[in-house]
């Protein structure tokens, strides 16, 4: 069997710095099993270079990330891609690419240098378009589709590289509200089925809905870590975003909502 | 896999690249009637036609084949690494540069190494410089490409001052060179471009994949597990590898790098990088621009150089000057 | 604002005539090289004793006879080249917009081929053709900015420029290959070189040159207005597809021209304002006036360079301006962010 059923996934003391800049230093992180962290923070406070590091897109400066103990980049990429997903911030492909064609790209992890597509690739597949739901779509090229069915296209693809983990780069900035919706249920679906999943999110209150964990930055540091329902409170607000804030809980799932949202006087 | 396209696509212009082979044979001075020309490419013929076909024609047609091939290899190669349509080796001087250094081997300036060798180590130096010149982005920024341009201006100038010091019959001999002709091929020059044509074909073969995951980002073909620095590496070698060798056979030939990968992306399916079609594309171009050449104002010949200068310009003019939204990456 | 781009503004003057001075002085200095140094027999002492009315019949005869005209020749071509370069590049906003470039030399030099080709003998109605090519080259190339999307763009525009030239080459190519009786005279004309030529070829081409000053110093203070944008120059109360329609009229006559009187040069319409450009700032008055000592200074000294070098026998001028215009290009690639205008 070349799929492990689980694999973990760390930042130890980080150092992360993007030309000459450093974005965040002696981060530790550590991704719960089958949950869905969410990374939040304002802009600029460094959440996507931490995802991008922990994805191994980014080289730390200093410490390392452990991809099930060992250092990730001690490891052979094609390995890597088997134990960890990642859904990039910028997802232009090439023109007139199906969806179909976009899903089979996520197999390559698992082929060799000469194989054919094998029955185990075709069943990975089929599995994918089902989870993301687009089955209906899958001869349809990429550009024709609406922004929630190419983010679940992109899914697809990332579920069929069979892995435990899988890391998504803000997976709903430039949907509207139902396909946001669309694209978060999707991503619990897939951590019921046990992925442990990290996304950065730039709403605060789509990751306090949807995530398990969630884990607050500014100023590369992270500042606090924990259920969303224990750790965001107004103080937080105030510090991520500058802003007051009253805090509520949703009467039907009972996940903190902001309201009277204002600027400080 | 439903590549069905992409294997119809490519039966389709090998059975192109054949007809374009034939014809070529059978056209010359010395009119030959096909079904004669395939008669004496299997041994049956006269004496005569055999001579000619088998003797004069065959291996400019060869040389042709594969030059073309290695040009439109080189060029697919290169607008898969720098992301963009346009981005050929000839763009960046590559092969303004080979022709300087082949040309300094042939007019005996400098070193006195084969052809081969020396266009091989020009196409290395320009593309060593433009790499040098174009900072952080590499192949994917502008600053190489407008780089590429001065080096190439260098070259063609330090060609013409090469061709000016010399005597009268070597610059005569070399300017064929300058503008990219079938007609000053030597036969080991042919013989090393068809080893690397096949060593090539072969390695690129096995990066195919990890050239497909090129055509999205870089952290997209990252995380599906593709080795960015060392495919780059290997394929831009490659591509000057193909080019320099091409350069050597036929000189500075232009466009085939740009038109043929064009014209096997159109045809084929997208999110495969289509290095088959287009070395087929760029073989059956190769040669019908030499066929073009030779019987146009027969029995005055055209070089190819200017034949393909001439039929693809206006092509290119226009991807560069229309208005459309469709982007050139 | 406005007080700004007056170069009667007296803080502006100040940083402006020193350069300009030493511009002049520099341009002196390239003549008299050019009057004294040769790729012939006659050497520099020769030359003077010539010059002070103390040598031979031969050093007088080189003197006045080749070197003068040729110098003459080579000044007018700098200027005409420098100019065209710098209003070129300011009313397209790209840095690379360079006459040789896009392919408006090649053109004229095409143009000319295809006369000779087709009969035509005499200077002036070469001098014509090679501006009517210049003319129709300008056209297009100005027309290929107004794209959507091109202007900006300023590498698109190069690489059209490139295709074109390359393309108009190969054309030149084929016309000399079909008649080899031609070939020789445009081969003579399409060379980029001041060598042997006769001053009537000049007298041709004074009217357009004049014309082309008198069109420059008119729209000179509306462009400078243009490089604030189009609307701003449309609320100071100019004509921005007027300006246009002159600035291209005044760039052909002067590239025209200048491929007239020494066939296609390419890279010194890029070198010769980008030397300007470094003393003069954005201005483009103040940059047209430092092109005024520094463009002649740059051809004859290429052309001087071109008879040195390779003595006895002498380097095609085209050819030193490649060299000496590439690196220059390769240097405003190297600077980072492409310099705006």
């Amino acid at each position: 069997m070349s799929q492990p059923q689980t694999a973990t996934l760390a930042a130890d003391d980080i150092t992360l710095a993007h030309r000459q800049f450093v974005v965040a230093e002696n981060l530790s992180l550590h991704l719960p099993t089958a949950q869905v962290t969410a990374i939040v923070g304002p802009n600029g406070c460094g959440k996507s270079t931490l995802l991008n590091g922990l994805a191994r897109i980014h080289t730390p400066k200093g410490g390392s990330v452990l991809l099930d103990g060992k250092d990730i980049h001690r490891l052979p990429s094609k390995e890597v891609a088997r134990k960890l997903a990642l859904l990039p911030q910028d997802n232009t492909a090439p023109e007139g690419l199906t969806v179909a064609d976009l899903v089979r790209f996520g197999r390559q992890p698992h082929q060799g240098w000469m194989t054919q597509w094998s029955k185990e690739d075709q069943r990975a597949f089929d599995q994918a378009i089902q989870a993301a739901d687009v089955a209906g779509l899958a001869d349809r090229a990429l550009d024709t589709l609406s922004g929630g069915q190419r983010q679940r296209a992109w899914i697809a693809m990332a579920v069929a590289q069979q892995t435990p983990l899988l890391l998504l780069d803000e997976p709903t900035s430039a949907l509207d509200l139902g396909h946001q919706i669309e694209v978060f249920e999707l991503i619990r679906a897939l951590s019921g089925q046990g992925k442990t999943i990290a996304m950065v999110v730039h709403d605060l209150a789509s990751a306090c809905r949807y995530a398990d964990h969630m884990v607050a930055m500014k100023n590369g540091t992270i500042i606090e870590e924990g259920a969303p329902a224990e750790i965001v409170s107004p103080e937080l607000v105030q510090e991520l975003y500058g802003v007051s804030c009253d805090l509520i809980h949703d009467p039907a799932t009972g996940s903190p909502l902001l309201v009277n949202v204002r600027r400080n006087p | 896999m439903p590549d069905k396209r992409n294997a119809l696509v490519n039966t389709a212009l090998l059975g192109l690249l054949v007809l374009a082979t034939i014809i070529s044979l059978a056209t010359g001075t010395v009119q030959v009637s096909l079904f004669d020309t395939l008669r004496a490419l299997a041994g049956n013929a006269d004496p005569i036609t055999d001579f000619v076909i088998n003797e004069l024609r065959l291996s400019r047609v060869i040389a042709g084949l594969l030059s073309g091939a290695a040009l439109a290899m080189a060029g697919c190669l290169m607008q898969t690494l720098a992301r963009n349509r346009l981005a050929t080796p000839g763009i960046i001087g590559i092969d303004n540069a080979a022709t300087a250094f082949a040309v300094a081997s042939v007019v005996g300036v400098g070193l006195s190494l084969a052809p081969s060798a020396m266009a091989l180590a020009g196409a290395a130096a320009a593309t060593a410089i433009a790499f040098g010149l174009a900072g952080a982005n590499g192949t994917r920024g502008y600053r190489f490409i407008v780089a590429g341009i001065g080096i190439g201006a260098i070259a063609g100038a330090v060609t013409q001052v090469m061709l000016s010091r010399v005597a009268i019959d070597a610059a005569n001999a070399a300017y064929p060179w300058t503008v990219g002709s079938l007609n000053a091929r030597s036969g080991q020059s042919v013989l090393v471009l068809g080893m690397g044509l096949a060593a090539g074909y072969l390695v690129l073969m096995s990066l195919s994949r990890a050239l497909n995951t090129l055509q999205f980002t870089d952290a997209v073909a990252i995380a599906l597990g593709t080795r960015l620095k060392a495919t780059r590496i290997i394929g831009l070698g490659l591509s000057v590898m193909l080019t320099g060798l091409a350069v050597s056979v036929c000189g500075p030939v232009g466009l085939i790098a740009l038109l043929a990968p064009e014209l096997a992306r159109a045809l084929c399916r997208p999110g495969k990088v289509p290095l088959t079609a287009a070395a087929l594309a760029g073989a059956s171009f190769m040669l019908i621009a030499d066929l073009l050449g030779r019987t146009l104002f027969a029995p005055l010949e055209i070089p190819v150089g200017i034949i393909t200068a001439i039929v693809g310009s206006p092509y290119l003019l226009w991807i560069l000057l229309r208005p459309s939204p469709r982007s050139l990456t | 604002m406005l007080n700004a781009l007056s170069p009667t503004s007296v803080v502006a003057s100040r940083a402006f005539f020193p350069p300009l001075l030493a511009a002049g002085f520099l341009l002196l200095l390239v003549v008299l090289a050019s009057l004294l140094y040769g790729a012939g027999p006659v050497s520099a002492s020769d030359a003077i004793a010539a010059l002070m009315a103390n040598g031979t019949e031969e050093a007088w005869f080189v003197v006045t006879e080749l070197r003068l005209p040729r110098t003459i020749i080579a000044l007018v071509t700098g200027l005409a080249l420098g100019l065209a370069g710098a209003l070129l590049q300011s009313m397209t906003r790209n840095p690379l917009a360079e006459p040789g470039l896009l392919g408006v030399s090649a053109g004229s030099g095409f143009a000319v081929a295809l006369a000779i080709l087709l009969g035509a003998t005499t200077a002036t109605l070469t001098t014509l053709v090679a501006q009517l090519g210049a003319l129709a080259g300008c056209a297009l190339v100005i027309a290929a900015t107004r794209v959507q999307g091109l202007g900006n763009d300023p590498v698109r525009l190069v690489l059209a420029g490139a295709t074109l030239t390359g393309l108009l080459l190969a054309l030149t190519s084929m016309l000399m290959l079909i008649d080899q009786r031609a070939a020789d005279e445009i081969r003579f004309w399409i060379t980029g070189s001041v060598a042997g030529k006769p001053l009537s070829i000049l007298w041709a081409t004074l009217p357009s040159i004049t014309l082309a000053l008198v069109l420059m110093a008119t729209v000179a203070r509306p462009l400078a207005a243009m490089a604030l944008g189009e609307k701003a120059a449309v609320g100071l109360g100019h004509h921005p597809g007027r300006i246009r329609f002159l600035i291209t009229l005044t760039v052909a006559l002067l590239v025209g021209s200048a491929t007239a009187l020494a066939g296609p040069l390419i890279f010194v319409g890029l070198v010769v304002p980008f030397i300007a450009r470094a003393f003069s700032g954005p201005d483009i008055r103040k940059t047209l006036w430092l092109c005024v000592p520094v463009g002649p200074a740059v051809v004859l000294g290429a052309d001087v360079v071109s008879r040195l070098i390779a003595a006895p026998a002498e380097m095609p001028l085209g050819v030193v301006t490649a060299l000496i215009g590439a690196p220059v290009l390769l240097a405003i690639v190297r600077a980072g962010r492409m310099p705006s205008l």
